[in-house]
């Protein structure tokens, strides 16, 4: 037996929120699952429960205890909650992973609202200096996580962080999830990351993919 | 938060405000409930874990699945696997929560920082460490050289703040006896 480590999911009701926690329903791994919504993030646990009842999971009202419990903590909010929702964590998620997974989209999808040059990555270590931020599932669509395939290919899944060892358990935990990992860089390249999920959103958008689009690098 | 801590560590050493607050910011707090583990048998320990509330306790298993009980932990206290975190091999023990507990974890990167830039959190570590020494030794010659009954006395004044917290079954396995042969010398001893 390991000791499981325990996954701390906040904005677990929403559309990202759910398809991660599902992604991640596996018994190596223990979901704490937030909503401002209590009942929301029950409801999330119980369907989980539904399908194994093995996996330990479970809805809670509070981010500052659940993140407190984490050993990951996975913010799967708007780039435009993240900020109120890190101070609130801050003492809580000193030395954790804290996963970022936001593009800070504008209202008409047509450009970013972070200033050039920083990334809504680079602005959550700002805000949580102590803990290790990694950027990740940031380009791939909640709807492509029950099934991590697209044209018949596993979709890529980019992972930017600075710290070595972070990276190395979110790459595992995005490999979990059923995506291919790729390692990016440093943190700063989630400013590519957030670009590139924007291009991403503007030609599902134009050419109508029903958001079953994702990222694959083709290589030798 | 962070109270037992700055305590534990006035206690030992000369350390200045900054030098508190700079060692904050290299612990990782974590909240861990009752039954949770913080080690199992076969992991590698990876952390050290500081006891700011709550307690816990470690134990290996026999071959039959029945615990022994090596040491227990409570409020100012550390408790770890030292064998698996300094060889990194998997270790043969389980650190499990007595109480829901809050902790404060040190892996092997912010320990390193720590012992490098504050020399005073090095001499804490080395007071510790001589403590948990000189622990084990005395733990050692009282398991293969006093009775059943000055077993138990010696751990009555070294736990005497913290034994209504402790199931007997878990006192009678750390001090190698049954739980009925506790029973026997408890009632001995309030006569
Ligand atoms: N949808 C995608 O395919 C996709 C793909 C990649 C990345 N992302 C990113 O993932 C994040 C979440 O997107 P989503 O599509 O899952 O959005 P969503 O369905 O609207 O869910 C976001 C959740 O965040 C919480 N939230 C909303 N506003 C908040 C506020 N002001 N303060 C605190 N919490 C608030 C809500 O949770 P409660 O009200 O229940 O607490 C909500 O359920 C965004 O940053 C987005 O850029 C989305």
């Amino acid at each position: 037996m390991h000791v499981k480590q325990t996954i701390a999911i906040i904005g677990a009701a929403g559309n990202m929120g759910q398809a991660i926690a599902k992604a991640l329903a596996k018994e190596e791994n223990r979901l704490l699952l937030f909503s401002s919504n209590q009942q929301k993030a029950q409801l999330v646990a119980e369907e989980i429960k539904s399908k194994n009842a093995a996996i330990e999971v479970e809805g809670t009202g509070c981010p500052v205890d659940a993140s407190w419990e984490a050993d990951i903590i996975i913010l799967a909010v708007p780039y435009q909650a993240e900020a109120e929702i890190a101070k609130k964590i801050e003492d809580v998620a000193r030395q954790k992973i804290v996963i970022s997974i936001s593009n800070p989209l504008n209202e008409t999808f047509d450009g970013l609202v972070t200033l050039p040059g920083t990334s809504a990555g680079e602005e959550l270590q700002k805000i949580l200096p102590d803990s290790k931020v990694i950027k990740a599932f940031n380009t791939t669509y909640a709807v492509n996580f029950v099934q991590p395939l697209i044209d018949g290919k596993q979709t890529d899944a980019f992972i930017a962080g600075d710290h070595a060892t972070a990276l190395t358990v979110v790459e595992e935990l995005v490999r979990s999830a059923g995506f291919n990992p790729i390692v990016a860089g440093p943190l700063k390249v989630s400013q590519t990351l957030e670009n590139m999920q924007l291009l991403l959103i503007q030609l599902t958008m134009k050419y109508n993919y029903n958001w079953h689009a994702g990222w694959k690098i083709l290589h030798n | 938060m962070f109270e037992q801590l700055i305590k534990s560590i006035q206690d030992k050493v000369p350390a200045t405000e900054e030098e508190l607050q700079l060692c904050k910011h290299y612990f990782t707090p974590k909240k861990i409930r009752k039954k949770q583990f913080l080690l199992q048998e076969g992991d590698v320990c990876n952390r050290l874990a500081f006891v700011e509330k709550g307690s816990l306790y470690s134990y290996s298993t026999d071959a039959k699945g029945t615990q022994r009980v090596i040491q227990f932990a409570f409020e100012g206290w550390w408790i770890s696997d030292l064998y698996s975190f300094f060889t990194k091999e998997p270790s043969n023990l389980n650190i499990e929560a007595l109480e829901d507990s809050e902790l404060l974890l040190l892996d092997h990167e912010q320990h390193d920082y720590l012992l490098k830039n504050i020399p005073q959190y090095e001499t804490y570590t080395r007071l510790i460490l001589q403590n948990a020494y000189v622990a084990l030794q005395r733990r050692i010659e009282g398991t293969i050289g006093l009775t059943a009954e000055e077993k138990y006395s010696r751990f009555l004044n070294q736990y005497s703040t913290c034994l209504n917290r402790v199931p007997q079954h878990l006192i009678a396995s750390y001090l190698g006896i049954t739980p009925e042969t506790l029973s026997r010398i408890r009632k001995q001893m309030t006569r």
